[in-house]
């Protein structure tokens, strides 16, 4: 009797412990510059002038503002304009690259030039800077904020370096090889964007304020001459033949549309 | 026995002694080299890799078009987490250790523990085949040997060159990468690409010991806008030298500079470009005179103490590891409190030591969707007394966006938060809840709280994911929201009973309420149900400690006291029977 | 040595007992039982005891023996001044901590094995009966193995486009969002998982999800979209054919006993 109460208790102890248990992006590709295979530096006497101008053709686009989002102290004190298309006299059209393409010998580097960049009041000046193969930039910031150098390199290791107020100048390292142009930007100030061309011989012009270029000294004989422009692109594939005669003068106008 | 082996011992550290001082340090630092390029390793590499950073490498895989950041593309060149200095390739050991750690807070995943080692260097020597560069490649090491200890001391100090030198441009003025310039940045193949959030350590891609983040500020982040910051101090110059630079170039910005003046300006000038031509010399390959060398060796050693002060500094932000998320000993537990809740800045909140940690993910069940979340987590704090509850929300955002056009959609987008509650709290864990994101058709309570109107919660209800609609009849809920230095801070009260008991949760202590939320960064283009998401967790109000605990043990205590005498008494009496 | 008690040996196999299920199956699994499954446990261990200690009659006085005697013999008086003493106050101590402690939330589980419906449907559509429906494309494994290399494939971008965000670049279950979801996604890699289940199981969770759980599976909330909004049918049975290709493990076929 005792013991079957006790299991019917344990049974029912047991009952209730169980039942409580429970993208944007892609940037475009920028079409390079054509380089020679080789180039041989050598003195030159007598050699002749390419020249000319590279007119727009049709209407000039309105220049877009480029919008000020910050450092506007600094920044701000003159407008910025997207510089893609920058007109002078007569349609001219800066910031052209007039190069010739095929030559493999003729004159060296200027010695003393010097190859800077500014970069005052967060805009790059020039926006279009050749850089010879084995120089060094110098970037200049006189703004006393930080910008930042960004090189877009691909042929040469890709380059970002901070420059802020205090480092007035610097420069840059030379790179090995011909290449570009390629972009600079300033990732502080991302309006900022200028391009740079490493090239390997001197007969390179970039085109002043109203579309004029001089090549000097080049060694007589004939050249592909080609250009390149940020937004009307290039004619690498059908360079103009041109010839040029010892202490002669040849002039060579271009006309582009955008692309 | 034990003496050979003790034998052993010395003569094997005998050995590795003689090995470190053979090898120069650098190069053991260099760690392992890959071996060739094996048909193993492509095989490997198309398995595992390729469905993100392509079959030729270019970072275009099938996976890649959802993915910020990108996979990255290996045939420029370009990798963000190097040992070695700016502008340089990496070892063969970064690429090995990117491979073997992963990259936390983007979809880079640890293959160390998948992946047998050798396996892990077949990929190495695949992925470097995407660029020629490595043929004759031989990065110069970022020298890490003159570690400055944390202290203190150090952090102050570091946290003025983090001001000074142009860091909160992108990082921010704390640190919380909603710099100026942070909302318009692209890395160099033109994707969208956001600073890092250095309280984030959780998600710092390279890791997120001093020594990785002294690798960053030496070395840079190759293919993103983070520069090298070696340059950011003027080589070879004292301190003295540098301020005096300072005072003379805003001079010469100002009246200008006098004769002697110019001189001294052209004397320190040209001092610093001595130092930074040995530099470049460095950089474009020339060897150097051994001078030469110790000029460079005593130059850099200020500025490489001066970037340990920087590391030291960003790392006292944040802890190492992400925080729990709130369940089990974490959930949150609203404290009782006598008289009135404290408001938005009461320094009562700080009672609360640890705010309880909501992990959030992008919401990929229904179209539109967002793979790439820019919200990491809502923190929580709650207090509640007899008639109300009050919350202090916080969660970290790069960018205050108020509504606007989105630049690619020109859909309007704006900073939000929605706090999600069953209306119907389940009955035990049998009772299913609600679907976590807005219900299903058993309908959810929604706080919603958008940045337009900072002052303002909304009560809602909804069914299903696009089903959400306004209450009709508002109950009266305080709400402050504020933004600032890259967090939103968003204080809510409500009494704990509401009138609309048909469509508002009602707060009851002891009772389990799940809990889950809504973000919306409108920089990242979040708007509807293109959001970061949290999944159901579950909050308390922690039951006021009752009295009963001095009533009820006494009782029970005297009772089995009481209950052992009688038995006592029972068996005495049995055995005089 | 003087013969353990009955009553002292029942005592040993309940402490014993409790320290296995409080510490070492913590210890072995890396999760430590609930306490209210130890409870469960415990009670009916003790419901055992008492059952075996109270079948005969003999035996139950066997036990009872040496708590009479505790309870009554002038002999013991030392000892039982002290139960009397202690026992009050451990239940003093036990009801006072009980009293103050924290309530447990809920714990989050997954259902082992959730019923599907008889019916396996796509949308509205249904297939056929989920204990015969196959994958339609398994048999190209004998038949055609370039056409079914080409599913595979299929299935890899179709997981590798939505899956891996969650369940994991090498389908462990550790993707980036993982972090994110409690109970954690599915980790295909466990030998628990592909070979206990058919492809028409696969089929009804990925197409229905979460929501389309039985309320038999309840508390688990799964976060498991309903893909049938976004993947074709052929893409569902091509990411069932690549988990399995991938991971090496086969699903159960008909007729085959779970594991």
């Amino acid at each position: 009797m005792k013991t079957k109460v006790v299991t019917i208790l344990t049974l029912l102890i047991a009952c209730v412990y169980v039942t409580t248990a429970a993208a944007a992006g892609g940037n475009e590709e920028v079409e390079s510059l054509v380089f020679p295979a080789s180039y041989k530096a050598m003195s030159v006497s007598n050699g002749g002038t390419i020249s000319g101008m590279v007119k727009f053709d049709g209407t000039a686009p309105e220049m877009k503002k480029l919008e000020i989002t910050k450092d506007v102290q600094v920044c701000g004190k003159t407008d910025k304009f997207d510089e893609s298309i920058v007109l002078g006299e007569g349609n001219g059209l800066k910031n052209t690259i007039v190069y010739l393409t095929d030559i493999s010998s003729g004159a060296d580097f200027p010695s003393d030039a010097k190859y800077e960049i500014d970069q005052k009041g967060c805009h790059f000046n020039p926006h279009v800077r050749l850089l010879p193969v084995g120089k060094r930039l110098t970037m200049i910031n006189p703004d006393r904020i930080n910008h930042n150098v960004h090189i877009f390199s691909s042929m040469n290791p890709a380059f970002n370096k901070s420059q802020p107020g205090t480092r007035r100048k610097m420069n840059v390292k030379a790179v090995k090889k011909a290449e570009g142009p390629v972009a600079v930007k300033c990732d502080v100030h991302g309006w900022m964007k200028a391009w740079i061309a490493y090239i390997p011989h001197p007969y390179f012009a970039v085109t002043d304020e109203n579309g004029k270029y001089t090549l000097e000294n080049v060694p007589p004989g004939t050249y592909k001459l080609a250009y390149w422009q940020e937004a009307c692109g290039t004619n690498k594939a059908e360079p103009v033949s041109v010839t040029v005669e010892a202490g002669g003068t040849v002039t060579q106008d271009f006309t582009l549309a955008l692309k | 026995m034990k003496k050979q082996s003790y034998n052993t011992m010395l003569i094997s550290v005998a050995g590795l002694i003689l090995l470190l001082a053979v090898f120069p340090i650098p190069v053991l630092a260099q760690g392992k080299q890959a071996p060739a390029a094996s048909e193993e390793g492509k095989v490997l590499y198309e398995d595992k890799c390729a469905h993100c950073h392509g079959v030729d490498g270019a970072g275009d895989g099938s996976a890649a078009e959802n993915l910020l950041p990108r996979p990255r593309d290996f045939t420029r060149g370009l990798y963000k987490i190097r040992s070695t200095e700016s502008a340089q390739l990496p070892t063969d050991q970064d690429i090995f250790d990117i491979i073997s750690n992963g990259m936390p807070g983007s979809s880079m995943p640890a293959w160390g523990e998948i992946l047998t080692e050798n396996e892990q260097w077949q990929l190495v020597a695949h992925i470097k085949t995407f660029y020629d560069g490595f043929e004759d490649a031989s990065p110069r090491l970022i020298d890490v040997s003159d570690k400055v200890p944390y202290s203190e001391e150090s952090v102050t100090k570091g946290k003025e060159f983090y001001t000074n030198l142009g860091c909160v441009d992108c990082h921010g003025v704390v640190g919380r990468g909603d710099g100026t310039s942070a909302p318009d940045l692209t890395d160099e193949w033109g994707f969208r690409t956001w600073p890092a959030n250095l309280w984030e350590q959780w998600n710092y891609r390279g890791g997120s010991t001093t020594e990785d983040i002294f690798k960053r500020f030496i070395g840079g982040i190759a293919g993103s806008p983070m520069p090298s910051f070696i340059s950011s101090f003027r080589l070879g110059l004292t301190d003295e030298e540098s301020a005096r630079m300072n005072e003379l170039e805003l001079k010469m910005d100002g009246e200008g500079l006098s004769e002697a003046e110019e001189e001294e300006y052209a004397g320190l000038e040209e001092k610093l470009f001595m130092f930074e031509d040995i530099m470049l010399n460095v950089e474009e390959g020339v060897e150097l005179t051994p001078e030469e060398q110790t000029k460079l060796d005593t130059a850099l050693k200020p500025i490489f103490e001066k970037s340990w002060h920087l590391a030291n500094y960003v790392k006292s932000l944040g802890p190492e590891e992400r925080p729990q998320a709130a369940v089990g000993d974490k959930v949150l537990r609203s404290q009782y409190r006598e008289g009135t809740l404290p408001g938005m800045n009461d320094e009562a909140w700080n009672e609360i030591k640890e705010a309880s940690y909501f992990p959030l993910v992008g919401q990929i069940v229904i179209d539109p969707r967002q793979f790439n979340p820019s919200i990491d987590s809502v923190m929580a704090k709650s207090f509640y007394n007899d008639s109300e509850i009050a919350f202090l929300f916080a969660w970290d955002d790069r960018t205050k966006t108020l509504p606007q056009a989105d630049d690619e959609t020109g859909e309007t987008v704006e900073d939000a938060l929605a706090i999600q509650f069953p209306v119907k709290i389940s009955e035990g864990p049998t009772d299913p809840k609600p679907y976590f994101i807005y219900g299903d058709r058993r309908p959810v309570y929604l706080w919603s709280w958008k940045v337009a109107e900072p002052s303002t919660v909304t009560e809602m209800n909804a069914k299903g994911i696009n089903t959400a609609t306004v209450q009709s009849d508002q109950s009266p809920i305080q709400a402050e929201g504020v933004y600032k230095d890259g967090q939103y801070q968003l204080w809510v009260k409500r009494s704990l009973i509401t009138e609309d008991k048909r469509n508002d949760v009602q707060f009851a202590p002891g009772v389990f309420i799940p809990i889950a939320f809504s973000a919306w960064d409108g920089a990242n283009g979040d708007v509807n149900t293109k959001r970061a998401i949290s999944t159901w967790y579950t909050f308390v109000l922690d039951p006021v400690p009752s009295n009963k605990r001095f009533v009820y043990p006494p009782l029970i205590a005297l009772i089995s006291v009481g209950l052992l005498f009688g038995l006592k008494s029972s068996v005495r009496r049995r055995q005089d029977t | 040595m003087q013969r353990l008690s009955l009553f002292t040996k029942c005592l040993i196999i309940f402490v014993v007992l409790w320290l296995f299920l409080r510490f070492f199956i913590g210890s072995v699994w890396s999760v430590p039982l609930p306490a209210s499954v130890i409870s469960m446990y415990l009670g009916l261990i003790l419901l055992a005891i008492l059952v075996h200690v109270s079948v005969e009659d003999d035996r139950f006085r066997e036990f009872l023996r040496p708590v009479k005697e505790t309870l009554a013999d002038d002999d013991r008086r030392t000892r039982r001044t002290v139960l009397f003493v202690l026992i009050p106050l451990v239940m003093l101590g036990l009801s006072f901590s009980r009293l103050s402690t924290k309530a447990d939330p809920p714990a989050v589980l997954r259902t082992a094995h959730p019923a599907p419906p008889t019916e396996l449907e796509y949308r509205d559509k249904v297939i056929g009966l989920t204990q015969e429906v196959e994958n339609p494309f398994r048999h190209l494994e004998k038949d055609d193995t370039e056409a079914f290399k080409a599913h595979v494939d299929n299935g890899r971008r179709v997981y590798y486009q939505n899956c891996f965000y969650c369940h994991g670049d090498d389908l462990d279950g550790e993707g980036h969002f993982a972090h994110g979801f409690n109970p954690p996604p599915a980790n295909f890699q466990d030998p628990g998982i592909i070979p206990n289940y058919q492809e028409s199981f696969f089929f009804w969770r990925i197409s229905k999800g979460g929501p389309g759980l039985p309320p038999a599976a309840t508390p688990w909330d799964s976060a498991m979209p309903v893909w049938e909004d976004h993947l074709t049918e052929e893409e569902i049975w091509d990411v069932i054919l690549f988990l399995s290709e991938y991971t090496g493990y086969r699903p159960r076929t008909f007729g085959e006993a779970a594991h």
